[in-house]
């Protein structure tokens, strides 16, 4: 018998060490790839659909956008061309000119006119029934389908094509720009025009199917191995503008931060998004390129006034914003690069105000108002989610904690409650909290499109009504000329610090990082990367 | 034998049945929509209220559940609303993960508990004996998630040894046939995959196997020293017999009885093992299914996963019933 252990002891250190010599992987921030290895990226989330306009998913997004284009595009937050080479919006805002880029060819061959892109229009318009449930975004930005949309009709000569709309609205351009309104290709949409649709819980089998759309991206679609959650790209050598350096691109959904961490560590991946701000300098060290964007969102504390009538006075409202230490949260929480936010928008927008009022730190002063406004005491329930990661909040139990200590040192009791993520964001929006955390990243350079998803009208969540307010957003809604909408909402962002329906808390610049040995991408504030820029070094 | 067989498989169906009523009830009682997980934080009521229309959300909770008992009779579970993909495709394609995971696991156990346990007991009361019984005991105290970031900071985060997730390097082409990949590597001759497929199972597996390992070893011991005061094994010895007949023979086919028992309860337990194991490892396997599908409210693929595995627990149970006849030639008699 002694033998026999002898035996198992001798083949499981043979075992082991075999394992050790041919699984020998870890990454030191240099690893050893090279022209024609795959790059593999760490998506924080799988990709749904392939079909961009069927999704408002961020991370099916990022795949998307690599292989389909967009009549306009985005260089930081300045909004540039795409298959449009130049843009024109008519004096009224209702009518959008575009000039196509000449020779651009679809991954199956077919030629970019005037006429494929408003067959892309027609189509994304005339969605009905099931098909309205899943298209979030056109209903958002075009308000609606069929006769009820604000999509009038597209026009096209040769590369001119001209999108008319019935009302003007700060959503426009903007919206050309969204990945989730990117040009297929006419055969895409010949073969797919029939299709059905069940209920929303169904993606239809082309949106599941590599080959069955083509876009005029850097890359095509290769495979898609729902099993491990992993879409392979390919270069398109016929691409229009510079060809992507990389040959073959795997994005990898692997949903837990740590476990992204981990891979790039032991060198399965050689990129991830979202990096913990907390692991930002533990990877630098170790030899990672982790570029930090600049901030394109906003956290804030949200009050819910219907359900706490302290919430309704001016005082406590003020008293909470001069209790909340917001450095404190930059400082220690936040990525390097973060910042204290005086206003419901990131400050890289024209619409951004200089002169709002500002509320600091101040505890003296937000204990006197607790006290002039007889709410010692006083208890607040202040609701933040579990199980989430966003951009704009990094590590929220932590800013939670950091909140409750100053809430209670101003002179409130805290009843905390925890809720997970999806839960979270449905107690919020049905007014089922006093105090939140929540924020919003920009879908693209528009303050509306910070300040329209909040304040725009009455809302539950709110519960607060100023008509000064929310008179000044709808102009701004539907002023067509830039400058002037930017002027009335700049105006609208003072008024609403005013009147402090919430504390707008931070901007958080998200962290992406990158294996030494490649050349990463420049960094997007709108986490609209561009995988062709990389190319191994 | 066949009418005992038969009479299990029908006692599946109330038992079934019942899990949906509990299942449907559960889900009734949760809090929170998939329409929350499947839109943005800024979407409109009018959005909200047209998903929740599409999704037959809106219906009447007995018009909910007479789809939903229709669905289960016709196999039909819908779409899983995170992926979009019918329910029974996406089961299909990841149950073999979480049953590779699963065996791998099992024979893990049982090829070092047994033994382990055999040994302890045989040499009762020293180092190997106490070693056994204290880590096992921490065995069974080690929560699974805890020891799989342990396992994977370890072996692949500091000496990098061992993949850390999934079931094959990212970007391997493998030839898919049975859907276990280690399998599948030797049946097409494509070793590196079989190869590449073992390291992915070695940390899962391990954290998976910790608990059944610990227990596994307690109860073999547990048996094996009750088993050897028994008269049979006295008269045994007492008849001359050599000791390798007499431990195998004699005290190893009696004390495996409950060894078996165990085994097929721990191997129905597995499963919950694998939502965390899976989850962690990012194994597309159903434990991963269940854990996504539960935060996002994602009903279809909730109860096509639970009805898979309350069914692999019952037909499972019944293996071990029936292999009791095998190992016991007492209860065949009877």
């Amino acid at each position: 018998m002694r033998k026999l252990t002898k035996a198992i002891a001798v083949a499981a250190v043979a075992g082991l060490a075999a394992t050790a010599c041919s699984g020998e992987t870890k990454n030191s921030g240099g690893s050893s790839a090279g022209e024609g290895d795959p790059f593999i990226f760490g998506s924080g989330g799988q990709v749904t659909t392939l079909d961009p306009v069927l999704t408002s998913d961020g991370e099916t997004f990022r795949v998307t956008r690599q292989v389909y284009d967009t009549l306009l595009d985005h260089d930081g937050v300045e909004m540039v061309p795409g298959l449009a080479e130049s843009w024109e919006g008519s004096d009224d805002g209702l009518d959008w000119h575009f000039k196509l880029r000449s020779d651009v060819t679809f991954h199956d061959g077919s030629e970019l006119t005037g006429d494929v892109v408003c067959q892309n229009f027609d189509r994304w318009q005339t969605f009905e029934g099931e098909w309205e449930a899943v298209t979030y975004y056109w209903g958002n930005m075009f308000q609606g389908y069929g006769e009820e949309s604000n999509y009038a009709g597209c026009e096209a000569d040769g590369l001119d094509v001209t999108v008319s709309v019935k009302e003007a609205s700060a959503d426009y351009p903007g919206a050309f720009s969204m990945a989730t309104f990117a040009i297929l290709s006419p055969k895409s949409i010949e073969k797919i025009k029939d299709v059905e649709l069940e209920d929303a819980s169904e993606m239809p089998d082309y949106s599941q199917e590599v080959g069955s759309l083509a876009g005029t991206g850097p890359f095509k679609f290769d495979s898609w191995d729902h099993s491990s959650n992993e879409i392979t790209l390919t270069r398109n050598d016929e691409y229009w503008g510079d060809k992507a350096g990389l040959e073959t691109l795997i994005f990898k959904a692997i949903e837990n931060e740590q476990t992204r961490r981990q891979a790039l560590i032991s060198g399965e991946i050689h990129g991830y998004d979202l990096v913990s701000p907390a692991d930002v300098i533990e990877l630098e060290k170790e030899g990672f390129n982790v570029p930090t964007r600049d901030v394109f969102n906003v956290l804030y504390l949200g009050f819910t006034e219907g359900n706490n009538p302290a919430l309704a006075k001016p005082e406590v409202r003020q008293a909470i914003a001069h209790a909340l230490d917001r450095e404190r949260v930059v400082d220690t929480i936040l990525p390097e690069g973060g910042k204290v936010a005086t206003q419901f928008m990131p400050e890289g927008l024209n619409a951004w105000n200089p002169d709002v009022q500002t509320y600091e730190h101040d505890m003296d002063e937000a204990q006197d108002l607790v006290s002039s406004a007889g709410e010692d005491g006083t208890t607040l329930e202040f609701c933040y989610p579990t199980d989430v990661v966003r951009p704009y909040m990094p590590n929220v139990a932590d800013i939670f904690e950091i909140f409750k200590a100053n809430l209670e040192e101003a002179g409130f009791e805290v009843e905390p409650r925890a809720i997970t993520w999806t839960d979270y964001v449905q107690e919020v929006h049905n007014a089922g909290c006093e105090l939140n955390l929540l924020g919003w990243t920009g879908d693209f350079n528009e303050a509306f499109n910070f300040l329209g998803t909040w304040f725009d009208g009455y809302k539950e969540e709110w519960g607060f009504e100023d008509e000064e307010i929310f008179d000044l957003m709808s102009e701004a809604r539907t002023e067509p000329d830039r400058e002037k909408r930017d002027e009335l909402l700049s105006e609208a962002s003072a008024l609403i610090m005013d009147y402090l329906p919430g504390v707008p808390i931070s901007h958080s610049p998200p962290s992406i990082v990158f294996t030494d040995d490649v050349n990463a991408p420049t960094v997007s504030p709108l986490t609209q990367e561009d995988f062709a820029e990389m190319s191994w070094k | 034998m066949l009418r005992h067989t038969l009479k299990r498989l029908l006692q599946l169906i109330p038992a079934l049945l019942g899990l949906t009523v509990v299942l449907f009830i559960w889900y009734k009682l949760m809090p929170g929509g998939p329409e929350y997980a499947l839109l943005p934080e800024n979407a409109s009521d009018a959005q909200r209220e047209a998903m929740r229309e599409s999704l037959g959300l809106n219906d009447s909770i007995w018009v909910q559940y007479g789809n939903f008992l229709k669905d289960i009779v016709t196999f039909d579970f819908g779409s899983s609303v995170t992926t979009g993909r019918e329910v029974s495709t996406e089961i299909a394609e990841r149950f073999p993960a979480t049953l590779e995971l699963g065996l791998a696991a099992m024979v893990l156990a049982i090829v070092v508990g047994v033994p382990l346990g055999y040994f302890a007991a045989r040499k009762r009361g020293s180092l190997l004996d106490v070693a056994a019984v204290s880590g096992s005991l921490i065995g069974i105290c080690t929560p699974v998630f805890f020891l799989a970031v342990v396992l994977k900071v370890i072996f692949a985060e500091l000496l990098g040894w061992l993949p850390t997730l999934g079931r094959l390097s990212s970007g391997e082409t493998y030839t898919d046939i049975t859907g276990f990949r280690v399998l599948d590597g030797l049946l097409s001759g494509e070793f590196h995959v079989a190869w590449d497929a073992v390291q992915h199972l070695i940390l899962p597996a391990m954290a998976l196997a910790s608990i059944p390992l610990a227990i596994i070893t307690r109860i073999t011991r547990a048996s094996v020293l009750e088993v050897m005061d028994e008269d049979y094994v006295r008269t045994a010895n007492a008849k001359g017999l050599g000791q390798t007949t007499v431990r195998v023979s004699h005290v190893m086919r009696n004390a495996l009885l409950p060894v078996v028992t165990v085994v097929g309860l721990l191997f129905g337990g597995l499963f919950a093992g694998a939502v965390l194991t899976e989850t962690v490892f990012e194994i597309n396997g159903i434990g991963r299914f269940v854990y996504t599908a539960t935060s996002n409210r994602d009903f279809p693929a909730l109860l096509g996963c639970i009805m898979l595995v309350a069914v692999v627990f019952v037909l499972i149970n019944l293996l071990v019933d029936l292999s009791y006849n095998l190992i016991d030639p007492r209860l065949r008699v009877k």
